[in-house]
């Protein structure tokens, strides 16, 4: 009779307990969503139903303020932009922080700890402090305005980072694959690229989603490299916009809404390998 | 067949070829990172003992120590690095237990977890400068939200601008860094979550240890490793932060938002004072690196106490 009521006690306190959970979880989903949706719903308004409530569904919901972002900040030219970059800085990143890190795994030369200390202070180096040798080489170079420059810039930055986590993931695959590979007659290359690049699909996929954000949505080196606006890339074009037209506040919100579309995108096509990479711990300090 | 055995024993000798194909994988990374991080990092060592105006072509004027004499005795050195201080303040005080807390939920046995999850760590994906601008409208004193609210309630006397006043726009801009960022180390702290055998918990919870003793004494301690990994991200992140003070408040009024980095910035492409600038990026080259390799040892201690 007593356990009884000691076991209904618990079932009514675990009972609290879950709603309050559930409370909370709620809460914290309003809170996140909240801007987005007040972003998203201005940028149908116009200028004076922003004015009267931030809050108010549109009386009429408005495509003008997109017209009017892509002609006044090009916008679309500025997400093509910063996609391009992003999607080549990835692309080169991956490539070549594979080939570094398959050396730095597999191989045993006695030179290759020093390269590894090499990258591990690049992790360490706060990329702003490079802002103004960077600016004058681009400038020595005659590349500013030019996007492969600033590729590049990325690249670099997140190399180590990169590198760190692949050999990382490349160390627990079991050589035994290599030696069979090599038995088979593969060389470096088709090792690299045909055996061990689909075993480190899960680590390459979570770090390129990653750098793909960083290239999109970067900002100071974007801000010192491009100075034509044809050049700009999504996060300066979004500043310049809110800070030269502050006036034309419902092309503001749309702009800022399209800015996010594609990656947005992405993450409905990609929140599972995000979610799965992150937990397996592909973050390392 | 004898081809075959050579190279499978040939692992410990040298071979020529294979070290010629190891270099060259390595190259293009080593480049790519001599060129555009340890070149840069040295020129900047450099410049910060010199006065330079920045124009292409005028020759720089060494001048010593005297920039870091400046950069010191400026009030506005230490107030950015107070900004910085109050980033690590917010990261540890409002991220940490936040992230934390909403790692223990996606990970409970509540239903809807996924969905949770998915919706948290959205911020994160849409990109600094868009986050920052979303609440900078949020914000807004002529129409943002605290502007509707008012005229809700019947008020119409104007409401103040948080993003212009001093200090407050810096805490401001704190809590949006911790609204973007909690997803993320949500997703840090789960790692350690899920890395928790079951077993343990079921053990604990049979010894009769409440959720939250089960909480303080069993997960904390075994989550030492996601804890390490939040405070490098954090702190050195706090030193580095630009993108969303820049968007929200330019550094301002008058630079008293500004961080490490902005006064970088500032110093170099709005004042021209390249030698400054330098030594300010010299300051945070010498704290990220140091508080980098402090952290890991201060964690690394702890674990041999431990063991």
């Amino acid at each position: 009779m007593e356990e009884n009521t000691v076991v209904k006690k618990n079932k009514k306190k675990v009972r609290v307990g879950t709603i309050l959970l559930y409370v909370f979880a709620i809460f914290w989903v309003l809170c996140t969503l909240f801007p987005v949706f007040i972003t998203v719903l201005s940028s149908f308004k116009s200028k004076s139903e922003i004015y009267l409530n931030l809050l108010a569904l549109p009386q009429e919901w408005l495509i003008s303020n997109y017209v009017s972002a892509n002609s006044t900040a090009h916008a679309m030219r500025t997400i093509g932009n910063s996609l391009l970059v992003a999607c080549l800085t990835t692309i080169a990143n991956t490539v070549v922080g594979m080939l570094a890190a398959y050396s730095l795994s597999r191989k045993t030369y006695g030179f290759l700890k020093y390269v590894y200390v090499f990258f591990m202070i690049g992790v360490m180096v706060p990329v702003h402090c490079t802002l103004i040798p960077i600016n004058n080489l681009a400038t020595a170079l005659n590349a500013k305005n030019n996007l492969f420059f600033l590729i590049t810039v990325y690249v670099a930055f997140n190399m180590s980072q990169a590198i760190f986590l692949y050999v990382g993931f490349m160390n627990g695959i079991s050589r035994e694959l290599d030696e069979a590979a090599i038995i088979d007659g593969c060389s470096n290359w088709s090792l690299l690229w045909r055996i061990l690049f689909p075993v480190c699909k899960p680590i390459v996929a979570t770090e390129a989603i990653f750098i793909f954000i960083s290239g999109y949505s970067e900002l100071v080196f974007s801000m010192i490299l491009m100075t034509d606006d044809k050049h700009f890339t999504v996060s300066r074009a979004m500043l310049n916009f809110s800070s030269v037209h502050s006036q034309d506040i419902g092309p503001q919100f749309a702009f800022v809404v399209m800015s996010v579309i594609p990656m947005f995108l992405i993450y409905v096509l990609f929140h599972n390998q995000i979610e799965k990479g992150m937990l397996s711990g592909a973050i390392k300090g | 067949m004898a081809g075959i055995a050579v190279k499978g024993r040939g692992k410990q000798k040298i071979k020529p070829r294979d070290l010629a194909v190891t270099i060259a994988f390595l190259a293009p990374a080593i480049l790519i990172c001599i060129v555009f991080i340890i070149y840069p990092v040295l020129d900047t060592v450099e410049l910060s003992f010199n006065k330079w105006n920045g124009m292409y072509g005028v020759p720089e004027e060494f001048v010593g120590l005297e920039n870091y004499q400046k950069i010191l005795s400026d009030k506005l050195f230490w107030n950015a690095m107070l900004n910085s201080v109050y980033f690590m303040i917010g990261g540890f005080l409002v991220l940490m237990p936040l992230a934390f807390g909403l790692a223990l939920l996606v990970t409970s046995k509540i239903r809807g977890t996924s969905f949770f999850r998915t919706c948290y760590f959205l911020p994160v994906m849409l990109g600094t400068t868009a986050v920052a601008l979303m609440w900078t409208f949020i914000l807004n004193p002529n129409y943002g939200l605290l502007h509707t609210i008012y005229n809700m309630t019947g008020n119409t006397s104007s409401i103040p601008d948080v993003l212009s006043t001093k200090t407050l726009n810096v805490w401001v801009v704190v809590l949006v860094n911790e609204w973007m960022y909690a997803g993320y180390n949500m997703l840090i702290f789960a790692a350690g979550l899920v890395a928790i055998p079951e077993d343990i918990n079921e053990a604990a919870m049979l010894d009769g240890a409440t959720g939250w003793q089960r909480i303080r004494y069993v997960t904390i301690p075994l989550m030492k490793n996601s804890f390490k990994v939040f405070s490098i991200l954090c702190i050195t992140g706090c030193l580095k932060v630009f993108d969303i003070i820049w968007a929200m408040t330019r550094g301002g009024p008058n630079d008293a938002s500004s961080t490490p980095t902005i006064m970088l910035y500032s110093q170099g492409f709005s004042y021209k004072l390249f030698g400054r600038s330098s030594a300010y990026g010299v300051v945070l080259l010498v704290l990220g690196v140091g508080l980098s390799v402090l952290c890991n040892k201060v964690f690394a201690e702890d674990k041999e106490l431990k063991a």
